[in-house]
């Protein structure tokens, strides 16, 4: 009984996080207005170009074929950037003071990070839903059970990311480092991967290559790409489907564990820079 | 003190502080570093030869032209910053003639756009080829009137509000139009295959795309274009949009 009370007490906790990161990203319109335009150029206009331009016939694809592929990469891509964008609501809290705040609150640690990680994968994945709505209508691909999937995989991955920006930013705690380390892990990483360019043309760089296969990115890119269609690119992703979606729910498991880690045992209020 | 000396000084004062953007600068570097030797270097191997025959060579110059909106760029986060901290009061009461502040505060963004765009020119003269006597004067003249243009246009775009919010709005709506439709990323022939006309044309005019192509002249990627042409109309666009923005920003300044 006492442990079912808790229980009840620890999910209520997470639910007011969770409530609190949803409240913080629908005060962000600006935020939103940038970046679905960033998203509408892309669609519309980059993508289209670009797949004319590219040489999809030498990897099994046409012009479609690969504007679709471009399409769901595109949307893994401003999935992350979003998602990796709490990093700056996080330092904004630190210098006003609400981290300290939280950290004082009657709740297990654990449970603040669990939330916090939780409440973030769920802002980010639901902000990017009309973007992800989009790439359906365009693709023309409308298996229920794709759909159900890709979104709860989009939002296991939006969790891990949130774990590994809460983690980052609570233990540099300084915004101008904060500032570059995700500004240049979200210039390297979206380029590193296979959101632009499979796996099959990244082989003719090796280190690339490489990067590209432990790059969490090219996962849900290649995964979301699958449930679209199999016969399509199943040539042509990362790796096989089973090992991406192991990779993706591995990343969820450790970096949520590490928030955990980080803001039971590591952090204290104070010492911002 | 002469006003020449003035606006020297003001631009100067706005140069030391471009250190101060240090962390926003390296990840702004590491982007544009990105670009050429991740984003390019793939894609030269996966873009059809007869569209683009190089695409690293292609996209290079293109990367030299967009540096510079990255830099002066720099400039307009702090005249945003001002305005909104309303420091332009202090700095209408310094004993200058506003267009000295005004043009003082568009030569730092055309220093720190210069400044920034070096080790980008370095790159470039690796990976295709340096450009002869006779085009280094040209390769110089398209850069100040570039990073003038960029810095005038930040500044600008930067005063429209006081807002921080809408600032940055309007400084990423510009960077989109100029970045995204530009011939930096795709050729003409690309656009055409996928766009009718006029769309192709009107990219072809902007400032970035004849930039980057006078960029691609300059270090040996074209063998010959009208080149006469090209700089008099980047200097058309420079001297037009520079005027709007100067215009703007007088304006904001004291608009209350």
């Amino acid at each position: 009984m006492i442990y079912m009370s808790s229980l009840l007490k620890d999910l209520r906790y997470i639910l007011l996080l969770v409530q609190w990161d949803l409240t913080k990203i629908v005060r962000r319109v600006i935020f939103v207005a940038m970046r679905s335009t960033w998203f509408v150029i892309q669609v519309v206009f980059f993508g289209p170009v670009i797949a004319q331009m590219v040489n999809a016939r030498g990897i099994g694809l046409d012009v479609s074929s690969y504007y679709n592929f471009y399409l769901l990469g595109i949307y893994t891509s401003i999935l992350f950037t979003i998602t990796a964008s709490r990093a700056y609501d996080i330092a904004e809290e630190f210098e006003e003071g609400i981290i300290e705040y939280q950290l004082s609150l009657p709740m297990n640690r654990k449970i603040l990070a669990l939330g916090r990680a939780i409440g973030s994968g769920i802002a980010s994945t639901l902000f990017t839903l009309p973007m992800f709505l989009t790439v359906i209508i365009l693709t023309r691909e409308f298996d229920l059970l794709a759909i159900a999937i890709s979104i709860v995989s989009a939002l296991i991955f939006s969790i891990a990311i949130s774990g590994f920006v809460l983690t980052t930013t609570l233990s540099i705690k300084s915004s101008d480092a904060t500032d570059i380390i995700m500004g240049v892990l979200d210039a390297i990483l979206v380029r590193l991967s296979t959101i632009f360019y499979p796996a099959v043309i990244l082989k003719n760089i090796a280190p690339y290559y490489y990067a590209a296969i432990i790059n969490p990115l090219s996962h849900l890119a290649d995964l979301l790409r699958i449930f679209y269609s199999f016969e399509e690119f199943k040539e042509i992703v990362v790796i096989n489907p089973e090992a991406m979606a192991s990779y993706i729910l591995g990343l969820f498991i450790g970096f949520t564990v590490l928030a955990m880690y980080v803001i039971e045992k590591k952090i204290e209020g104070g010492g911002w820079r | 003190m002469s006003e020449v000396k003035k606006l020297w000084l003001t631009a100067l004062r706005d140069l030391e502080r471009f250190a101060n953007n240090k962390y926003w600068l390296a990840a702004q570097i590491a982007m544009n570093l990105a670009d050429i030797f991740i984003f390019a270097l793939v894609f030269r191997g996966f873009i059809k030869r007869d569209i683009v025959p190089d695409y690293l060579q292609y996209m290079t110059p293109g990367a030299v032209a967009l540096a510079t909106f990255v830099a002066a760029f720099s400039i307009g986060r702090e005249v945003g910053m001002e305005v909104r901290r309303e420091l332009v009061d202090y700095l209408l009461v310094l004993p200058m003639k506003r267009t000295t502040l005004v043009f003082g505060r568009i030569l730092s963004g055309m220093l720190r756009g210069l400044i920034y765009q070096v080790p980008f020119i370095v790159i470039a003269m690796i990976l295709l080829s340096p450009p002869t006597i006779g085009k280094t004067p040209i390769l110089i003249a398209t850069s100040i009137i570039l990073t003038t243009t960029m810095s005038s246009l930040a500044i600008a775009v930067s005063t429209i509000s006081r807002d921080f919010n809408i600032q940055a709005t309007f400084r990423a709506l510009t960077h989109y139009l100029l970045f995204f439709f530009s011939n930096v990323f795709y050729t003409r022939k690309a656009l055409e295959l996928r766009f009718p006309q006029p769309l192709p044309d009107i990219i072809n005019i902007m400032p970035i795309s004849i930039a980057a192509d006078i960029y691609r002249w300059c270090f040996n990627y074209y063998q010959s274009i009208d080149i006469w042409q090209k700089l008099l109309a980047l200097a058309v666009w420079g001297t037009i949009l520079t005027l709007i923005a100067t215009t703007i920003y007088l304006r904001n300044l004291t608009k209350r």
